[in-house]
């Protein structure tokens, strides 16, 4: 599996099943025991030979922010809503994919001639977006995006400058590739999960379903997190910078690290000269959280690639991050 | 008891979130004939078996509504009050409501007269902090009989308009309740291979807490959730309300689409209208977290259009009572054992 | 000594997610007195206080270990700290605060001025954390970034009656659970003390504790607003005139049956009780009573002001008055 692949798959929340698809086929060549949970959660466990090291359980998202499809105009506009996070300063003037047949639109907006100088000060909002089809009237339209059709950016992976990489859904679809790569490399003697989950932008939702059902003593979450690094922000506003290694978090809103995870993780990086850093900035929620308090809790801690532009259609990362990310889950598995 | 005699009782009891004893007893009394056995549990959530070796299957409606609570008795006798879940304060000056103290105690909620209030006063909605509740009695009696955190219910009042269209309190979500005791009764001479459980939910209004505990606790293999939603009426934002006269079924990723498929299907075989809405985060109702009870229950939405949501006059079409209750009695006898195979496809 | 058992308390470090120190001062406060101790993945301690009786039902009384925090997100060159809240702490309330790290490091909060616009309300952006250092390098030495610090410890008597200091939320209930524990004798019921963790940023402690210890009943211990003070009417409620049972907050409406027995517990231990209703906030007490299939759960809570300052004053009557309610409760309910 690539991460070209993987990046083009289409899985907005709650349409996950492209993602799923691909994943479970590759996760076979690794893991024996496959299944999917009432959570749509993919669940690839390898079963561990020796009882008293504890079960760890590592998760990435399959879901990436979208759109769904919630009405028409009578000249056969699609009216929608963002599937997770998405401004809608963002969208304007972009491509978008319709469906799991990748129907083409474009998401217009007036042109600034024809703009006032309030227009151009406002920002449109939802209520005053619309994708276009090409589609001659409402009905038209209706037929071929009924309504809750999910859709992406249509955005095409590219890698770029010095050792970066464009997409959409890095965040989490790096967290993915990693998780096949620890399904392949590990040879872990506890047990050991590997869970891909559904809904984490909608609400960590299909994390939570995995959480109560996994119940393991360690979770790791592997993530792509904002990282506000370029332009004028001030070194105190930026949260993690590409290309200085992934990055460990110690809080953010649905999650505190376990204080002895987050330091053996620092320890571990340190020790085996992978390349990491602190993520400075309380910012975002993940999985973490579900696996936190679900049932009798777990022990959690948060590996990070940086990414920018997270929830817009062109993520930005760097390959030597996402490599990072894999090279500390497996050492701090290693070393346990 | 007919539906809407069901639906004329129930809205005119005690039920507040947090404290829904009364109306719980009067959910397992009239629904208990009907099923096999029903309980109240400890947050006065309703459960009523219908059994079947088959899967098993919640359906669930909120019986709580929202209220006011007194917070502070004042001087002068005047009660303050507080709120148990969100209650429009434009609906407050000049209602009747009932003070649940030692006794049931008649009271008006009253305002400031406009003719003390300056021109910028008067330009602006009440907010609850200045209203208060006038029981006509001297403060020492108010004291003697009322006590902070008894509550204060909204007035009572059955109306049946033009058009078999009601209006009355608490038909969030009680008109739903009386949708399942609809499928109830129809279910007595329907052939049903699910295990079916009809669960009249407490706490809704202040964030589905009895739906999360009795989800939890049942466990089920699927869930089909009831609750309102908007109704047209003149202003309202585009895309937001839903015809009053047929039902909507909700789509979006709180909502399992396999599932909503099948609650299509049904609803087309019984020449059933079914509007669709679309939501894309959470839906605000009991589906969002009976969908997250355990590992995750694949859960559908069914909603009710309502005029006026959370006054005293929430209305609706009569009609769509006996329509739900069929639609949910029609559902419960089509699940199959093979779903299971369809769910993640 | 109750008093002596919440000054003891009061000492102790304890952001949310840091709150061992808490949690071994608490077990060496115990040691001798319970069936057992034991600490869980987020590090909740459990503690077990069993009856004699083989009807005895299971009472899960929660107080939370940890409290409100600044966590250091950046080191500035000239060796600053910045930070983010740990709870609902803010810029108002901390500047000019005396801090201290979990190693005994000590610091002051301060606030940039807004030149632009200096009227404007400022935000915890504009709040730093002096500790001395003279550069980037001197402060790394002493605070890395995700070090956490608290309000320095402070008690201080106020009068006859009343006693102010940080963290008063939630250690007062932590003393009176220790106290429970310690004088709890041929107690009716079970007794499942938890100095739970993690409450200020959202009862994630009480969450897991509450479903591993499957509880008849709970009750969280905790600190409620007060009505006392100028231009401060609700909740309607005094210092001094005793401990509060909850009706309702944000989180919870306390269960009738548990809210009745309280009430009924203080009418036989002979202490006045207040009635609070709580237009905000939350305790462990909503994590507690949607556990698994719910739990029938009430919150009994010490009337405390200027909650998460540094300044947090309680009366040390309502104190007294809420053990005796806590022992006469876990007899009766």
């Amino acid at each position: 599996m690539d991460l070209k692949t993987l990046t083009e798959a289409f899985g907005p929340s709650g349409y996950e099943n492209e993602v799923r698809k691909l994943l479970k086929e590759a996760a076979s060549a690794y893991c024996d025991d496959i299944t999917i949970d009432r959570s749509g959660n993919l669940v690839c466990r390898k079963p561990g030979r020796d009882h008293a090291k504890p079960a760890v359980t590592f998760a990435a998202h399959m879901d990436e922010i979208g759109f769904i499809i919630t009405g028409y105009t009578d000249d056969g506009l699609l009216r929608f809503r963002p599937i997770g996070g998405v401004d809608p300063r963002v969208v304007v003037s972009k491509l978008v994919l319709i469906g799991p047949d990748r129907i083409k639109g474009i998401i217009g907006a007036m042109a600034i001639h024809l703009q006032t100088a309030a227009d151009r000060e406002r920002v449109l909002g939802y209520d005053n977006l619309y994708i276009d089809i090409g589609a001659s009237d409402g009905k038209e339209a209706e037929k071929l995006c009924p309504l809750g059709t999910y859709a992406v950016f249509d955005s095409e992976y590219t890698e770029f400058g010095d050792g970066f990489v464009t997409a959409r859904a890095l965040d989490d679809r790096v967290g993915c590739l990693n998780l096949l790569e620890i399904l392949k490399n590990s040879d872990y003697e506890g047990d050991l999960c590997c869970v891909f989950v559904t809904q984490e932008e909608v609400g960590l939702r299909g994390s939570a379903g995995a959480a109560f059902l996994l119940q393991p003593d360690i979770a790791i979450i592997l993530e792509g997190t904002a990282a506000n690094d370029l332009g004028d922000t001030p070194p105190r506003y930026q949260v993690c910078v590409p290309g200085e290694g992934v990055a460990i978090s110690f809080m953010d809103h649905a999650s505190i690290a376990d204080r002895d995870l987050f330091h053996q993780m620092k320890e571990v990086a340190a020790r085996q000269g992978i390349p990491h850093q602190i993520k400075r900035a309380i910012t975002g929620g993940n999985d973490a959280g579900s696996f936190q308090t679900a049932g009798k809790g777990a022990r959690t801690c948060v590996l990070s690639v940086p990414c920018r532009y997270i929830h817009s259609g062109n993520n930005v990362a760097k390959l030597s991050d996402i490599k990072a990310q894999a090279d500390l889950a497996i050492a701090f598995l290693n070393s346990l | 008891m007919k539906t809407v005699d069901f639906l004329r009782e129930i809205t005119r009891l005690r039920g507040l979130s947090g404290d829904e004893g009364i109306v719980s007893a009067f959910v397992a009394k009239q629904f208990e004939p009907y099923c096999d056995e029903v309980t109240v549990d400890v947050m006065h959530n309703v459960i009523a078996r219908k059994k079947g070796p088959g899967k098993k299957v919640m359906f669930a409606a909120h019986l709580d509504e929202i209220g006011l609570m007194v917070v502070k008795i004042e001087d002068d006798g005047s009660i303050r009050m507080g709120q148990v879940g969100g209650v429009d304060p434009r609906i407050l000056p000049g209602q009747r409501v009932t003070v649940f103290g030692r006794e049931p105690l008649l009271g008006i909620i009253g305002a400031k007269a406009p003719h003390l209030l300056s021109e910028a006063e008067r330009g602006k909605n009440y907010n609850r902090e200045d209203l208060h509740v006038d029981l006509g009695l001297p403060a020492s009696r108010v004291k003697e009989l009322v006590q902070i955190g008894d509550q204060i219910q909204l007035e009572h009042r059955f109306t049946e308009l033009k058009n078999n269209r009601i209006a009355v309190k608490t038909c969030d979500d009680r008109a739903c309740v009386a949708m399942m005791f609809d499928a109830l009764k129809r279910l007595q001479n329907i052939r049903h291979d699910a295990d079916l459980y009809f669960v009249a939910t407490a706490q809704e209004e202040v964030g589905s807490r009895g739906a999360k505990t009795s989800a939890f606790a049942l466990e089920p293999d699927y869930a089909v959730a009831l609750d309102v939603c908007h109704a047209d009426t003149p202003g309202a934002p585009q895309g937001r309300t839903m015809k009053l006269n047929s039902l909507v079924a909700s789509m979006g990723p709180y909502l399992h689409p396999v599932l909503r498929g099948k609650l299509m299907d049904v609803a087309k075989e019984n020449n059933i209208t079914l509007q669709t809405a679309v939501v894309p985060r959470y839906t605000s109702t009991d589906a969002d977290d009976i969908g997250a009870a355990r590992d995750g229950i694949p859960t559908v939405l069914l909603e009710l259009p309502l005029k006026y949501m959370h006054t005293t006059v929430e209305l609706l079409d009569g009609n769509l009572l006996g329509e739900g209750g069929r639609l949910l009695a029609q559902f419960a006898a089509a699940v199959k054992e093979d779903w299971e195979d369809e769910l993640w496809t | 000594m109750l008093r002596d058992t919440l000054q003891t308390l009061l000492s102790c470090y304890g952001p949310s997610g840091s709150e061992h120190a808490v949690a071994d001062k608490v077990r060496e406060l115990l040691s001798g007195h319970v069936d057992s101790m034991k600490t869980d993945a987020l590090g909740n301690l459990i503690v077990e206080k069993f009856s004699a009786d083989d009807n005895a039902k299971t009472i899960m009384i929660a107080a939370h270990m940890d409290h409100i925090g600044l966590v250091v997100t950046n080191i500035e060159k000239d060796g600053f700290l910045r930070v983010s809240a740990i709870g609902g702490i803010g810029p108002r309330l901390v500047s000019g605060r005396k801090v201290v790290f979990a190693d005994g490091t000590p610091g002051v909060c301060a606030t940039q001025p807004n030149k632009k616009n200096p009227s404007a309300q400022p935000s915890l952006n504009d709040v730093f954390i002096d500790i001395g250092a003279e550069s980037q390098e001197e402060a790394e030495k002493l605070v890395a970034i995700g070090d956490v610090a608290v309000y320095a410890p402070d008690f201080t008597q106020l009068g006859r009656h009343k006693v102010a200091s940080p963290a008063m939320d939630d250690r007062c209930a932590c003393a009176l659970l220790v106290e429970l524990l310690m004088y709890a004798d041929n107690q009716k019921h079970n007794i499942v003390g938890v100095f739970t963790t993690q409450e200020e940023v959202g009862l994630r402690g009480a969450t897991v504790a509450a479903f591993t210890v499957q509880p008849d009943i709970g009750l969280a211990l905790d600190v409620t607003g007060w009505g006392d003070t100028p231009e401060t009417d609700l909740p309607a409620v005094k210092l001094g005139a005793g401990p509060a049972v909850k009706i309702m907050d944000r989180s919870m409406i306390a269960t009738p049956s548990v809210r009745e027995k309280l009430f009924e517990a203080a009418d036989m231990a002979g202490v006045a009780v207040q009635r609070e209703v709580l237009a905000y906030g939350g305790t462990d007490g909503g994590a507690i009573q949607l556990s698994r299939g719910g739990v029938p759960t009430g919150t009994l809570s010490i009337p405390c002001r200027y909650v998460h300052s540094a300044n947090e004053v309680i009366d040390m009557r309502d104190m007294e008055g809420a053990l005796k309610v806590l022992l006469q409760f876990v007899d009766l309910a």
